[in-house]
């Protein structure tokens, strides 16, 4: 049986949808733990990816300018937690939306100050090769971004899985008020998770820097898909984000192929209106 | 009204919770007019019954009609505008609102212009005691005034059929005494009562008529009297660990 | 504030900018004015819903789109403009019925989202099909002008046309909040189940508000694209736009007569006025000064603007109270 352009499509979506996961699953970190939807996330997504740009200039193959990134994002977000999202809890819930709202438009006027609109390429990008598989043809870049994606999805997984501080971040989202009991300090917490939700777009950024160049508002396209993916994943789900993210990367390309690459996020915004509205707590969301 | 038809009947209700059958089957009939107790030991199922009753809950199984239209499953908002209107045991105010506007709340069910509803509310704010706190925000009341504020907003909706979920729980002695005689006042202008409440010396002289719920299910219907020397009630009561 | 005093401050303002708008003859000013009258407007039909109501709604451009794009159709096939006014707004509200029906069941960010992505469904659609004009959008005709074909050679003219609108959406803010629906939406706000509980048909006042919201947002919408003559996806439809709408009703006070209009001062002011003093847009420094307006504004003034005259004039009170008489 011919497949025709089937499995070069699935391939790519996966590849696609591991670079979303990682981003989300950083966005879902973040909400699980302290209930904040961070709309300034894509923006901390565009500071890593100029900021692996940056190291290109000097000659660093992003690969491996990725720890520091993700260890610069790491510390921004904390800082910003700090100094920023911890004043925001204490008023009402639509405080801390138009706060990160506010980061947001401040983030991208600041780049584009900055940096101008331009976009920016790594200059004599590393990893120009294809590779075959069967008649599947993947592009080197885009293999080890979706890749690197993976293994770093795996390691932010493994720490709140298995680490103490991860399941303190675990007993903090299940229930605050039985964790705050427990001895858990929750504002180290809140902080320990906005970095490690920053560091995931960090890490996201400098992969992401591999295949697509860097802009002010790179950020809000990316996030855009993210915000889709937590919630059709459920709000606070981690595994929810990994199969939104692969869903909606598969329905993405599959869509943007045979229905038309204009149009190929209708069908990823249809299908979260759809699975929303049967169960409007997200797939594997909890009521 | 129609005649024929009893004011609230009860057929076999039951609602699960999982594997919990909170309620387990049971048949009531409320007749028109007078106080009726609901009494139990915790976690027999009294607040989900007021919960399926008055539309907060859709039912597993049963119906429920009220003066003759089934209500078993139907919004909420429509049972209370049929005149079944409930308390919460655990306050549920109008956080932000000051006393009188949630009080308008209710009122506004009735009486569609602001003008009248705000004097109608004003009226049963005072009736209930709590004319000096009309402009106070709800959040910053004792939870004795939220839960006359509860009573309040229930009753300006000039209910038919009153569902109370403990309102006298964390009153003092004093406090209750002036409840008990607003009750009695509200069952002289007609309005029935449904009553659930801990405190026995309290709720027996007022009650017409006593249901005991045990784990979901009934197993005492009838007078006050009959039910202190019941068998069943004592046991539920003594046999609780 | 009572019926009246606002009542008192809508007619300054009003007369205020007639004034300027029929006495002074800067059209970059008056263009500003106008825009900030159109975003006034835009911020409250956004309040009805996401302050008064409760639902943040993040695709507010959705409904000043049908109202752009009812003008351009309505321009473009040689019908009265004035019938685009109606046939936007229908359009605007069914649509709003439509979405809000089955969308009012989700809680919170879903809800949100929901509305995000039916308005980027609307955006990408109108891209793509032919008779909505693509990318490129409409250019309107240019008519004699006249009231009756709602094109006029004066800037001035305009900022009376919106000024009318203004005048509607406060007043009918300032009506809402004494209303019924005000009384209820409160409830609802405050807790849904308790209000139901008395009565109160949840759906139903979402819906009457957020139909009535998307309508008024129509209307400014039609407006806005007589001023402009022309009708694009950009500028009209796109994400930034319904951000835009939902900071102006922020930055000045959620669920106030008065915040949207103070949003939209400083929305104009800063990113608009500023915009084109520092350098022209797609510079970024008044995109930089806004964020960084708006997170002072919510980290040291949750309330928004509206707030802290409210604090203001308790603090007035308060030293004219102590002061002996
Ligand atoms: N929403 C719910 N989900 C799951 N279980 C519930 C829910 N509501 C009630 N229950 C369970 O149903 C049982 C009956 O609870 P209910 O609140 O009706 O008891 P009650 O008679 O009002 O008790 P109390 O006197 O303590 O108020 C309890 O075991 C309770 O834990
Ligand atoms: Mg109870």
């Amino acid at each position: 049986m011919d497949l025709g352009p089937l499995p070069q499509l699935v391939v790519s979506g996966i590849l696609t949808g591991l670079l979303f996961a990682l981003i989300s699953v950083g966005l879902t970190l973040i909400f699980g733990v302290m209930d904040v939807v961070n709309f300034a996330h894509g923006e901390f997504l565009m500071l890593a990816m100029y900021l692996t740009f940056g190291l290109a200039l000097v000659g660093l193959n992003p690969i491996f300018a990725l720890p520091f990134v993700a260890l610069a994002a790491f510390v921004l977000g904390a800082i910003v937690y700090r100094l920023l999202i911890r004043r925001l809890l204490d008023g009402p819930p639509s405080t801390v939306v138009f706060g990160t709202f506010g980061l947001l438009v401040f983030l991208q006027g600041a780049a584009q100050y900055f940096f101008t609109s331009d976009y920016r390429s790594v200059p004599n990008p590393p990893f120009q090769g294809t590779l075959h598989l069967g008649n599947v043809a993947l592009g080197e870049a885009q293999l080890i971004a979706g890749l690197g994606a993976l293994v770093m999805t795996a390691l932010v997984f493994a720490f709140v899985e298995f680490t103490e501080p991860g399941r303190a971040l675990r007993a903090l989202s299940e229930d605050r008020v039985a964790a705050q009991l427990m001895g858990i300090d929750v504002q180290r917490m809140n902080a320990l998770a906005f970095g490690l939700g920053t560091a995931c777009v960090g890490a996201a950024g400098a992969l992401l820097m591999l295949t697509y160049p860097a802009f002010p508002r790179v950020g809000t396209e990316f996030a855009l898909t993210a915000f889709v993916v937590v919630a059709l994943g459920g709000f606070g789900s981690v595994q929810g984000a990994l199969l939104g993210a692969i869903l909606v990367g598969l329905v993405e390309v599959l869509g943007g192929f045979y229905i038309s690459p204009a149009l190929k996020l209708i069908p990823v915004y249809a299908l979260y209106l759809v699975v929303v509205l049967l169960r409007p707590q997200g797939l594997l969301g909890r009521r | 009204m129609n005649a024929a038809a009893p004011f609230l009947e009860v057929r076999g209700l039951s609602k699960r919770f999982g594997s919990l059958r909170a309620l387990d089957g049971i048949n009531l009939d409320v007749p028109h007019g007078g106080l009726t107790a609901l009494i139990g030991p915790n976690g027999a199922g009294k607040t989900t019954a007021f919960n399926c009753i008055s539309g907060a809950l859709r039912p597993s199984e049963g119906s429920i009609r009220f003066e003759g239209h089934e209500i078993a499953g139907a919004p909420y908002h429509r049972v209370a505008r049929l005149g079944v209107v409930r308390t919460y045991q655990v306050v549920q105010p109008f956080a932000e609102m000051t006393v009188l506007d949630a009080v308008t709340v209710g009122a506004l069910l009735h009486h569609p212009r602001v003008s009248e509803a705000r004097a109608f509310a004003g009226e049963t704010i005072e009736a209930l005691g709590l004319g000096s706190k009309r402009d106070t925000i709800a959040r910053s009341l004792t939870i004795a005034d939220k839960k006359r504020l509860e009573l309040a907003r229930a009753l300006a909706t000039e209910p038919q059929l009153l569902l109370l979920d403990e309102v006298m729980a964390g009153l003092t002695p004093t406090e209750c005494a002036a409840a008990v005689e607003l009750l009695r006042g509200l069952v002289a202008r007609e309005i029935t009562i449904v009553m659930v409440e801990h405190v026995m010396e309290v709720l027996m002289p007022l009650a017409d008529h006593v249901v005991v719920l045990a784990t979901g299910k009934i197993i005492f219907d009838g007078k006050p009297r009959d039910a202190v020397n019941d068998p069943a009630v004592i046991d539920a009561y003594l046999g609780r660990p | 504030m009572t019926p009246r005093s606002h009542g008192l401050a809508l007619g300054i303002v009003v007369v205020a900018l007639a004034a300027l708008a029929l006495g002074y003859h800067n059209a970059f000013v008056l263009n500003l004015v106008f825009v900030g009258l159109i975003y006034a407007v835009l911020g409250q039909s956004w309040n009805w819903i996401s302050g008064y109501a409760g639902q943040i709604s993040f695709g507010h451009a959705l409904f000043f789109g049908c109202g752009a794009y009812a003008s351009a159709l309505f321009g473009v096939h040689h019908g009265s403009p004035w019938l685009a006014l109606p046939a936007g707004a229908l359009v605007a509200a069914a649509l709003a019925l439509a979405v809000g029906f089955p969308c009012f069941g989700l809680r919170g960010h879903y809800f949100s989202i929901a509305t995000i992505a039916v308005a980027a469904i609307a955006e990408i659609a109108v891209n793509n099909i032919g008779a909505l004009g693509k990318a490129n959008g409409f250019e309107m005709p240019i008519l004699a002008p006249s009231l009756a074909s709602l094109q006029f050679d004066d800037k001035g003219q305009y900022v009376l046309m919106a000024l009318v609108l203004f005048a509607i959406a406060q007043i009918g803010t300032i009506t809402l909040e004494r209303s019924r629906l005000g009384y209820y939406l409160r409830a609802i706000r405050a807790n849904q189940e308790a209000a139901a509980s008395v009565g109160v048909d949840a759906r139903a006042a979402k819906l009457a508000t957020f139909a009535a919201g998307a309508a008024l947002a129509a209307l400014a919408g039609s407006l806005y694209a007589q001023q402009t003559l022309y009708v694009g996806p950009e500028d009209t439809l796109a994400l930034p736009i319904s951000i835009a709408i939902a900071l102006v009703g922020v930055v000045g006070g959620l669920s106030t007569v008065w915040g949207p209009a103070l949003g939209a001062l400083v929305y104009v002011a800063l990113a608009r006025y500023g915009g084109a003093v520092l350098g022209g847009q797609g510079h970024g420094l008044d995109l930089l000064l806004y964020g960084g307006l708006i997170l002072v504004i919510v980290s040291w003034r949750p309330d928004g603007l509206a707030g802290i005259g409210g604090s203001i004039r308790r603090f007035v009170r308060r030293r004219s109270a102590e002061t002996p008489a």
